[in-house]
């Protein structure tokens, strides 16, 4: 079974259990003491990741860190469909990646500034929030414009990829680092969307979407 | 100099920081009440709390018999409290934590952006369960709130909320179904709450779990969790994931309240009788004149 | 912004968000003058813009659930129904109806050259821009900026941008056409190319104004994609320009507005509302037609604003034109709130109520109705939910169904009638899928049989709502009875009340909150001794079927005549129908 070493609070964690929910893999996860533990700084995990950092997945022998570097594994080795990382389509690829580099970006300003936020990180907090807000308004601007071609999603294509998995999280948590979404009109729909995608989880912090039509089945599901 | 005038807030005690998130002649930088602290535990283990001095930088080794000026301190519950008033002599008691048999941890301090009160609130609340704690705390369609008794114990100045029962889908580790859990709620302190829980390994004894806000300012606390607890199953972190878990899904509530602070007058928001502890905290507030965190009603 | 220019806005319409922004079961995050809106378009097409905040403790609500009927605040799952705000049901507190005067604050909402117009309290209709009219428009991006309405004003007239036809042609000359505080009309000519456009300003706040542009006609469709492009680029560009330039100015104070204060009534904790037998409401008969053999369905649309807030079970008091009041279920489905929908069956021995419906009243006319009241409330915790339907009695039942599917919460209706040719509202059962189950053609043995069958299996929070004609409630309360369901899970509202009334005693009531004590003698009920003495007491049907005259008993022995409450509730003796109940005590004392 795949293990993930993860830290519920986490965004980059979450990446992996939304993919892994959506994909409907079985996984084990091993909790991680992040805070107040900074268990990903102790002996046994610099062993698993030298830079002490979450998440890492173990599956089958392999060992791996950085939430991009694994939804690329995981949507490449359990994704017979191939939608979510179309392995065959080079300049599909090329694209996905950069928006994965582009989740990097996310992670360091909006993600810092949550981290500033709520776990008193001693980052600069003003230049964390505006990194993000700069990287939002291209995001927006992007989406807007995907709509404008009846696109949903970030890369073109009538299903979602990775790239959108990469970028949900740190935005939809954006607002705990006080980084506010009210001019990204564009990304809050897209947001509505990802929230509708079959087999989609929330984590603390993100609150469900309403039925996108017809009868609500939530209840009779849960 | 403070940006906090309220005599009532000035002279609490206020929890500051996890003893076990402290190393010893390190400084940490805190923020009580707008005013910028430093505190740390020295050789011993005995916590000082100083105003923040430029010789003296967070992360730096300090030989804390240089700090000549400090403010009061107290260790309690696991937690370094200070106070910037004339503090009163004891803290609230919590009687259970000193059992032998507890398991006693610091969740987590986390900090939020919404004033101390509407954070009070919200921990005294049932009726969010099924909604902001679905499946964990509570489920849908089971969203009644029963009748449960308020009072202001004369005696101890608090508020106590008792016979409070919410069904929770995995009510213990022993039982497959769901089940009402009793609840008690405690307001000793107009920034602290405690409650306490029917333990799902004891059933006639209760786990307690404490909330200790730190007010940075007006509209931003930190958050202190203390969990006393009869588990003797589960590990720390899993008790912890727990707690933060469902601190976590709290937050953006909390933090999408407007406005931040929490009205007094009456006709500010709409009481239904599910908010009976919550309309007593609001009016306990006003009889003690309290104006920190809180929109005070008009007259 | 100065302040008298800051008054003027309050009284002005502005564009809060696009049409094209308020996606399907979206909620739209809004801001104008520093005041947040939570906008949401209904699936019926209507556009809500609410203040920003759950009534009940202040949560944003542009976070809420968007279920194409309502809004449900994602802290306590209370509902708000589409138009009016109003909320239609608080769960922590499943068996009661909430208050109908818990209402959301709302603002106008106006959709125009595909834009969202609304305003604090604007004055008229949105004002018509010439350079739109009887054009087809392209809203372009719409750009928050974050610097003050001034600056981008500025700004904006110094704009320049290509006409459609011409991206790539010679530099345009631009021309400002009209200019007032909150817009820009440009004319940009390149050759023989020629486009106009208006550009609004959306005062968001001190420091944050929204660029909204509308082109003056709709460029080629594969040309379409070019022309946002170009005006994006350029539009981004002037939005760098001014945030430079707001950057060097001082930080203007954040707007502050007023958040109105609840009523009074709100302010404590609920209590069942009080008002007399009244015909508040003034509606118009949009629609009637046959629904089914003998059952007259009947649409009615407000004549002056907005009709309040139901909830399902739900009913109104229609009074008739030959003087009649008569007491009808809402039909409709959660968040149909712009109109009425009630099915009257025509009762041959009736005093003429229904006779009155079906023969003299037309589409068009005028009638009185009362504000829905509900005293048949529906509980959504229930695990399962049967509705039981007999004949006419699907009315309430049928509004239950459709606000439980809805939600997705397990029921199952089930409806006896005499044939298909009497099954009512066949197109709202049509969509209540597997649900709905039918029973035709019964005869009272064989409807017993059946169900016995239907409440065989009670489980612990499982609800039975029934209504139906009195023989086929007695059976139902009776059988579930026997078969363990507990008084409490079994809810019922019968349409008359055909027990023979005894109003031969007399006795004495005290009225413990007005320290008055009256004298109830025969023939008379204790409901006009009130209204007599000036204590004003809601009602309905007055013969002991809606609940709405209810009293609570504080001292004393009722001696109950009403078919409203269950056998257990007329065994505690603490509530009693003032307008046939009395006392068999010499005295009673109620709280009022």
């Amino acid at each position: 079974m795949i293990k993930l070493y993860d830290y519920e609070l986490s965004g980059n964690c979450y990446k992996l259990r939304l993919l892994m929910n959506m994909l409907g893999v079985d996984y084990e996860a091993v909790p991680v003491d992040f805070y107040p533990g900074r268990e990903h700084k102790s002996d046994w995990f610099l062993k698993i990741n030298p830079l002490g950092q979450l998440p890492v997945l173990v599956d089958d022998g392999v060992v791996l860190r950085d939430a991009q570097a694994i939804l690329v594994y995981l949507a490449a080795k359990y994704d017979p469909s191939g939608n979510w990382y179309p392995v065959d389509d080079p300049a599909k690829l090329g694209d996905i990646s950069q928006w994965l580099a582009f989740a990097d970006g996310i992670t360091s300003t909006a993600s810092a500034a949550r981290l500033h936020e709520g776990l008193f990180y001693d980052f600069d907090i003003d230049a964390c929030r505006a990194g993000a807000h700069r990287l939002f308004r291209i995001l927006d601007e992007h989406l807007w414009f995907a709509e404008k071609q009846d696109r949903d999603w970030i890369c073109p294509g009538a299903h979602p990829t990775i790239a959108d998995i990469a970028c949900f999280p740190y935005v939809i948590l954006s607002e705990e680092g006080g980084i506010s979404r009210q001019d990204y009109p564009a990304i809050r729909r897209w947001c509505d969307r990802v929230k509708r995608i079959q087999g989609f989880i929330v984590m603390s912090g993100v609150f469900p979407a309403g039925p996108a039509g017809g009868r609500l089945n939530a209840l009779s599901a849960a | 100099m403070t940006g906090c005038t309220d005599p009532t807030i000035l002279n609490l005690w206020f929890a500051i920081g996890a003893e076990q998130e402290t190393t010893p002649c390190i400084v940490s930088d805190t923020v009580l009440l707008e005013e910028d602290l430093s505190f740390t535990l020295d050789r011993v283990g005995q916590p000082l709390v100083w105003r923040r001095d430029a010789r003296w930088p967070a992360g730096s080794v300090i030989d804390t018999s240089d700090v000549s000026v400090t403010l009061p301190v107290k260790q309690a519950y696991g937690y370094i409290w200070t106070c910037l008033g004339q503090p009163s002599a004891d803290i609230f008691p919590i009687e259970e934590y000193d059992e032998p048999d507890r398991r006693n941890l610091n969740a987590a301090s986390i900090g939020v952006n919404v004033s101390g009160p509407r954070a009070i609130e919200n921990f005294l609340d049932m009726g969010h369960f099924p909604y902001v704690h679905t499946d964990i705390l509570g489920v849908q369609p089971h969203t009644e709130v029963k009748e449960y008794d308020v009072e202001i114990s004369e005696s101890r100045d608090e508020i106590v909320a008792t016979r409070c029962r919410f069904f929770q889908p995995m009510a213990s580790t022993a039982s497959t179904g769901g089940a009402d859990v009793e609840y008690v709620y405690r307001v000793p302190h107009p920034y602290c709450s405690v409650l306490y829980k029917s333990s799902g390994q004891n059933p006639q004894r209760m786990d307690v779990i404490a909330l200790f806000l730190q007010p940075v300012n007006q509209e931003r606390v930190r958050a202190h969790m203390l969990l006393s607890m009869l588990d003797e199953a589960n590990d720390e972190r899993v008790m912890r994931r727990f707690q933060q878990t469902i601190f976590g899904q709290d937050k953006p509530i909390l933090e999408n309240q407007y406005p931040k602070k929490l009205p007094l007058d009456p006709r500010a928001e709409t009481p239904i009788r599910a908010d009976k502890s919550a309309v007593a905290y609001r009016r306990w507030l006003s009889s003690k004149g309290v104006t920190y965190g809180v929109i005070p009603a008009a007259n | 912004m100065g302040n008298t220019m800051l008054e003027a806005a309050q009284h002005q319409w502005h564009p809060i968000a696009s049409s094209e922004e308020l996606e399907y079961r979206h909620t739209f995050h809004g801001q104008l003058l520093g005041r947040e809106f939570a906008v949401w378009r209904a699936d019926d097409g209507n556009v809500n813009v609410w203040e920003n905040r759950c009534l009940h403790r202040g949560v944003r609500l542009s976070i809420g659930i968007n279920d194409g009927t309502e809004l449900t605040c994602q802290y306590h799952g209370w509902r708000y129904a589409n138009r009016t705000a109003g909320c239609t049901y608080i769960p922590a507190h499943p068996a009661d109806s909430p208050a109908r005067t818990i209402c959301n604050r709302t603002y106008p909402a106006v959709e125009r050259y595909g834009l969202v117009w609304s305003g604090e309290a604007p004055q008229g209709d949105p004002p018509g821009v010439a350079l739109l009219d009887g054009t087809d428009v392209l809203s372009l991006r719409p750009i928050p900026v974050n610097a003050d309405l001034e600056t981008v004003h500025r700004q904006l007239t110094a704009y320049v941008f290509q006409p459609n036809e011409g991206l790539d042609g010679a530099k345009a000359a631009v021309s400002v056409e009209t200019s007032g505080d909150l817009s820009i009309g440009l004319s940009s000519v390149s050759g023989d190319c020629k486009t106009q456009a208006v550009f609004f300003l959306q005062p968001v706040d001190s420091d944050r104004t929204v660029i909204r542009g509308v082109l003056a006609g709709m460029p080629a469709h594969k040309a379409q994609l070019d022309v946002l492009h170009h005006h994006n680029e350029r539009l981004s560009a002037l939005r760098e320009r001014c945030e430079a330039e707001a950057s060097q100015l001082p930080q203007p104070e954040k707007l502050q507005p007023v958040i109105q204060p609840v009523s009074e009534e709100l302010a404590g904790m609920p209590e069942q509302s009080t008002s007399g037998r009244n015909a508040d409401l003034r509606v118009k008969i949009a629609r009637k037609w046959s629904t089914a053999e003998g059952i007259a369905g009947f649409e009615l649309v407000s004549i002056d604003g907005q009709l309040p807030t139901f909830q399902p079970g739900a009913h109104i008091d229609v009074h008739l034109p030959n003087g009649l009041v008569r007491q009808y279920s809402v039909t409709n489905g959660p968040g149909e709130t712009q109109s009425y929908k009630i099915g009257v069956k025509r009762e041959p021995d009736s005093a003429g109520g229904s006779q009155c419906l079906h023969d003299d009243v037309r589409e068009g006319d005028v009638l009185a109705i009362s504000e829905p009241r509900n005293n048949f409330p529906l509980r959504r915790d229930a695990v399962k939910t049967l509705l039981i339907a007999g004949g006419i009695g699907v009315t309430p039942i049928l509004s239950m169904a459709q606000a439980l599917y809805h939600t997705g919460l397990d029921f199952e209706l089930h409806y006896f009638a005499q044939d298909d040719s009497h099954l009512a509202f066949p197109d709202i059962l049509e969509t209540l899928g597997d649900s709905l189950h039918t029973h035709l053609g019964l005869d009272p043995e064989e409807t017993e049989q059946c169900l016995e069958g239907l409440l065989a299996d009670y489980q612990p929070a499982m609800h039975l709502y029934v209504c139906g004609p009195g023989p086929m409630l007695e059976t139902t309360r009776h059988t579930a009875d026997r078969l363990g369901w507990p008084d409490q899970a079994v809810h019922f509202e019968y349409f008359k009340n055909t027990h023979e009334i005894d109003d031969s005693t007399s006795f004495e009531i005290a009225l413990s909150r007005s320290v008055m004590t009256l004298q109830v003698p025969a023939g008379t009920t204790i409901m006009d001794v009130l209204r007599d003495n000036g204590v004003s007491v809601p009602s309905s049907c007055e013969q002991g079927a809606c609940g709405t005259c209810v009293a609570t008993v504080l001292e004393g022995e009722p001696d109950h005549q009403d078919v409203y409450l269950s056998e257990t509730e007329k065994k505690r003796g603490d509530r009693i129908m003032t307008c046939v109940s009395r006392s068999k005590s010499a005295r009673l004392v109620l709280d009022i």
